[in-house]
């Protein structure tokens, strides 16, 4: 019977402490749950910096490009502010959103990220990123960076974030098809690689490079060619994604689709773009430097030299230039941060120019001018065209509902390529929906 | 003596309220210890984030964590049909007809090998069954990705391969991933081949338990094996039958990852649903008011569901 | 009646069939293990005519910390395993063995929780986890884990603790001893097979856990496997050789447990419904 009641104690006093641990959540207050951030167990403070202060950084950066990171990166910084650990946290791909928004939605998230250029002005729609524009450097770094990177950071006027690398996709031809077609350099414009499709067809090979119907795929197309997704403030769709230019352009690519020119990837067929562009059944297509860096890492054991095999360049001009599309990261700092300053003395750091160069040795191109341009001296052959193309490259709409928008381009597109719908039909529907997502 | 503690129904039973409330405390005084653990468990992991789920329904909530998130009354549930794209009726309509597709040749195929394995001659019923139920252990992530593999585009993937190269039975390899029918086709595949091995150990077992004189009474009579089969193993299986296909039914009705890992919903978020749905419009477009609605009905269909299967079977136990 | 050969032949061939279906996914899936060329599709011709090496597991073993996410998943899933069957047993056989007001209501609330797709339910878990400061530790992880399996294992235990004779309480009864030695010396031992079924489904399921595991655990050094699979996945390509060399070092302990326990695993599905996600 002792034993019982004593059982009975034990339990009860558990209890309480659980429940009051339970409770503390609906108090709302964040102030007493434990900085995970700091090193040595105290919080770290913002103007004495004697206590050392401990942000963290999340990253989906590959093996080679982490290497970099933890063992050129963090020692450089290190020691140039040795007040200030840098905490490198590796996130894979797979429900890293949702790993965000956990973290965001729980007081917990990193001081810093270098995330998706696409998901920015989602985040910053909801609250989540701190506004830089306002810090102090902001318009010294942004006169330093690429243009087109840096307007995927805006939101309603403000900057939420700095581009720490971007890339974009030129068109890459594989050298024999070209001399099959009778070229002896690459097409300049899109009347000139047309020309060449017609020819290769004859031979049971592809020429117009369209990866697949999706915004990535086909942005680079449908822009060179004319079209436009929205007018320059990223706030109107109609009169601009079915603006007669965009018809025209979409109805081109119909129009090649349906003389057979087309890479059969773009309909999910085979073989996929690089076997098809190694191969050779496949002219070119757009891609972008991962093309070269991972062939070149694997040139040892297949063989084949993608610098000698291909021959890279703009993207053909069309009615609308030369265009093609920009992807990248952009570095972030969460508005929840506790260390936002010493965030904010990383985030420079990272863009300023040796940091940035140290970066590139793994290909990726920096978003600092000056940077990517040194970036021809080192020993990354295949860099020039693709920073080329930075200059009249484009951002998908930096919108926070471009998810759901791409989604609805997506599906325009298919079904006006696929036949179900005319190029105009599938258009305007479409931005009747955007529309509706946009209120 | 320690009787009253353990078996406090012992007690004689007197009317009056005072004594029935004292009996109910004390009732709870001798459980409290066992289940307190588990009840502030579920308490604090299964019912609050539940409640907090029905709450997040009726808001317009956002991540941030001490943001005002203002009521919205249904504003939720109607966006869910507001949709232009139609997204939660189409992932209603996929999960009827997953169940459809699904159930009939989950249900055959286990009763049809396990016929097969159970015949007499048949030797290492022991190794077969281990085989058949082998999909089962295995993880849901690692076998999705798998089976995007097997069934991956041109003639790169296995399927296509065979069928189209090797076979000739496709006129061209099928893109199964980004056509609306194919992609149901692979989500359908994907789980019968994990599944079925399910029922055909149920079956074997209940096979097991059919009494074999009766079908040596029937060879006595003459019949054949089709016979046999028709007039005695089926009508024999009722029960049991019923039983895998209430569970198949309801696992039918539970598709997740069969979704998410393969197709994410697509192509165009047409394979979708309901659950794979909420996790996008929730991880992916951050609209967690109109995903923890979604959650909500169906929570109250599959509720409505299940109280009409039980209302009609009972508690099952089948062991 | 004896039955003719060709009866025979064609039952065994359709059951071979059927085997070889099952199996045949899982010897691609080594196959492509073999396979040396990284971030292309490896063809089925390349495939099947690949030379058996081990370049791809002593890679994967040894990128990225695989060790360790192998190790963490085994401590995960082990602590996760026992306490929830603790947990189970101790909570089952309050409802089991005891009357009290409201039990049956109580029992049937629990029962609807498991209604409601508790797909979003990773949120308010986690921040209850944040606020008990348990974020990037194991035991945050096996509170989860534990707390949110109670009421599938106490619906699972309580038939079996229901059909224990109340007879063999008597001989505790007689020695003075109360509910506990009960439940210690007498249900759980009797209840042994059902454990052992019961223990056999958790650890399938906590060992494969890819959402709740990536939330809670922060630090790479303490990450769980399916993370490290996935993690395989670059962002533009996959390397399939690799991913499916750590896919067969995952499966490998379930398939071994598997094949030991094999019966035990085959109860557990008939009395589970074994179409769990």
């Amino acid at each position: 019977m002792i034993n019982y009641k004593r059982k009975w104690f034990a339990m009860l006093a558990l209890i309480f402490v659980v429940i009051l641990a339970a409770c503390s959540n609906n108090g709302g207050s964040n102030g007493t749950s434990s900085d995970k951030n700091s090193s040595t167990g105290n919080t770290g403070t913002n103007s004495e910096n004697v206590k050392k202060v401990t942000i963290e950084y999340w990253h989906t950066y590959s093996d080679a490009e982490e290497m970099v990171l933890t063992e050129k990166i963090k020692p450089l910084f290190e020691s140039e502010y040795p007040n200030i650990e840098l905490k490198l946290t590796r996130m894979p791909y797979e429900g890293l959103k949702q790993q965000v928004i956990a973290g965001v939605a729980g007081d917990a998230a990193p001081d810093l990220m270098r995330m998706d250029i696409i998901w920015v002005p989602e985040f910053a729609a909801q609250n989540a990123l701190m506004d830089v524009s306002g810090l102090e450097g902001f318009e010294q770094l942004k006169s330093q960076v690429f243009e087109a990177p840096m307007e995927t950071n805006f939101y309603e006027g403000k900057y939420y974030g700095l581009p720490v690398n971007t890339n974009t996709k030129v068109a890459i031809y594989n050298k024999s098809t070209l001399a099959e077609a009778g070229l002896t350099e690459a097409p300049k414009t899109m009347d000139e690689l047309v020309a060449a499709a017609r020819v290769l067809k004859e031979k049971g090979k592809y020429g117009m490079g369209v990866s697949g119907i999706h915004a990535w795929g086909l942005a680079p197309w449908f822009w060179s060619l004319g079209g436009s997704i929205t007018n320059d403030d990223y706030t109107e769709v109609d009169g601009y994604l079915n603006s007669e230019a965009s018809v025209k352009a979409l109805e081109t690519i119909i129009e090649w689709n349906n003389e057979g020119l087309v890479l059969p990837v773009m309909l999910g067929g085979e073989p996929g773009t690089w076997d098809g562009i190694i191969s050779g059944e496949y002219l070119m297509s757009d891609d972008g430097p991962w093309f070269y860096s991972t062939k070149i890492a694997e040139q040892e054991a297949t063989g084949y030299d993608p610098l000698e095999e291909t021959v890279r360049a703009l993207m053909p001009a069309g009615d609308g230039g030369s265009r093609s599309v920009i992807g990248g990261e952009n570095l972030v700092m969460f508005a929840n941060s506790k260390h936002p300053e010493e965030a904010w003395t990383f985030a420079q750091w990272m863009l300023s120019q040796e940091p940035q160069t140290i970066m590139a040795e793994t290909g990726l191109i920096p978003a600092n001018k000056a940077a990517a341009d040194a970036m021809k001296g080192m020993d990354i052959p295949f860099v020039d065209t693709f920073v080329a193309q930075l200059e009249t490259a484009l951002p998908r709409t930096p919108i926070p509902q471009w998810g759901e928008v791409e989604a609805i381009f997506n599906l325009a597109f298919e079904k006006a390529i696929r036949g179900e719908q005319s190029a105009k039909e599938a258009l305007d529907e479409a931005v009747n929906q955007i529309n509706a997502i946009l209120k | 003596m320690s009787n009253s503690l353990l078996t406090p129904e012992l007690i004689p039973d007197r009317p009056s309220s005072k004594s029935k409330f004292k009996k109910g405390l004390r009732q709870w005084g001798a459980v409290f210890p066992y289940v307190i653990l588990g009840f502030i468990g579920i308490a604090v992991f299964v019912i609050y984030p539940m409640i907090r789920n029905i709450m997040i329904s009726f808001q317009d909530y956002s991540i941030m964590p001490n943001a005002a998130n203002p009521w919205v009354g249904f504003d939720n549930y109607l966006r869910a049909f507001q949709d232009p794209n139609d997204r939660f009726l189409i992932a209603l309509r996929n999960t009827f007809l997953n169940v459809i597709a699904t159930v009939p040749v989950n249900w055959f195929l286990a009763i049809f090998f396990a016929v097969l394995i159970n015949a007499k001659f048949v030797k290492f019923k022991i190794a077969f069954r281990t085989i058949y139920y082998l999909p089962i252990v295995t993880s849901w992530i690692i076998i999705a990705l798998l089976f995007k593999y097997l069934f991956a585009d041109g003639d790169g993937g296995l399927i296509n391969y065979v069928l189209h190269k090797q076979l000739g039975i496709l006129p061209e390899a099928i893109s199964w991933r980004n056509n609306y029918w194919s992609a149901m086709v692979m989500i359908w595949l994907f789980h019968i081949w994990k599944t079925v091995g399910w029922g055909v150990v149920i079956y074997l077992a209940a096979l097991q338990g059919i009494p074999k004189d009766l079908y040596e009474a029937a060879d006595i009579d003459g019949a054949d094996a089709f016979q046999k089969f028709w007039r005695i193993t089926i009508p024999l299986l009722g029960p049991i039958t019923l039983f895998v296909l209430i569970n198949l039914i309801n696992g039918a009705f539970g598709f997740f990852p069969q979704v998410y890992f393969i197709t994410q919903g697509g192509p165009m978020n047409q394979t979708h649903v309901i659950p794979s749905l909420i996790y996008i419009e929730a991880f992916q477009n951050l609209k967690f008011g109109p995903a923890a609605a979604m959650g909500v009905m169906m929570g109250i269909l599959v509720f409505l569901l299940t109280y009409t299967q039980m209302k009609k079977i009972g508690r099952q136990r089948m062991f | 009646m004896k039955t003719p050969l060709l009866h025979k032949v064609i039952v065994y061939a359709i059951v071979i069939a059927g085997a070889l279906l099952f199996v045949f996914p899982f010897i691609y899936m080594i196959l492509t293990t073999f396979f040396l060329g990284t971030n292309t599709l490896p063809k089925p011709d390349q495939v099947l005519s690949v030379k058996i090496n081990f370049t791809n597991y002593v890679t994967v073993w040894n990128k990225n910390n695989f060790v360790n996410y192998f190790m963490n998943s085994v401590i995960v899933t082990t602590v996760a395993m026992f306490g929830s069957l603790f947990l189970g047993a101790l909570t089952a056989y309050g409802f089991a063995r005891f009357t009290f007001p409201g039990k049956e209501l109580v029992f049937r609330v629990f029962l609807l929780t498991m209604f409601i797709p508790g797909v979003i339910n990773i949120i308010p878990q986690f921040v209850v986890i944040k606020d008990l400061g348990l974020v990037n530790t194991y035991s945050g992880l096996w509170l989860i884990y534990i707390a949110g399996g109670v009421i599938g294992n106490v619906f699972f235990l309580r038939g079996f603790f229901e059909s224990i004779p109340k007879e063999l309480e008597e001989s505790v009864l007689i020695d003075g001893g109360g509910n506990w030695r009960i439940f210690w010396n007498i249900y759980l031992p009797q209840s042994l097979p059902a454990l052992g079924t019961l223990a056999i489904l958790i650890f399938q399921g906590t060992w494969e856990e890819y959402f709740l595991a990536l939330t809670i655990i922060k630090s790479e050094a303490l990450r769980t496997l399916p993370i490290a699979i996935l993690m395989f996945n670059d962002k533009y390509s996959t390397n399939y050789g690799q991913v499916f060399a750590a896919s067969v070092i995952a499966l490998l302990p379930v398939i071994l447990l598997y094949i030991t326990f094999q019966k035990k695993f085959v109860q557990s599905g008939y009395n589970e419904g074994g179409i769990k996600g």
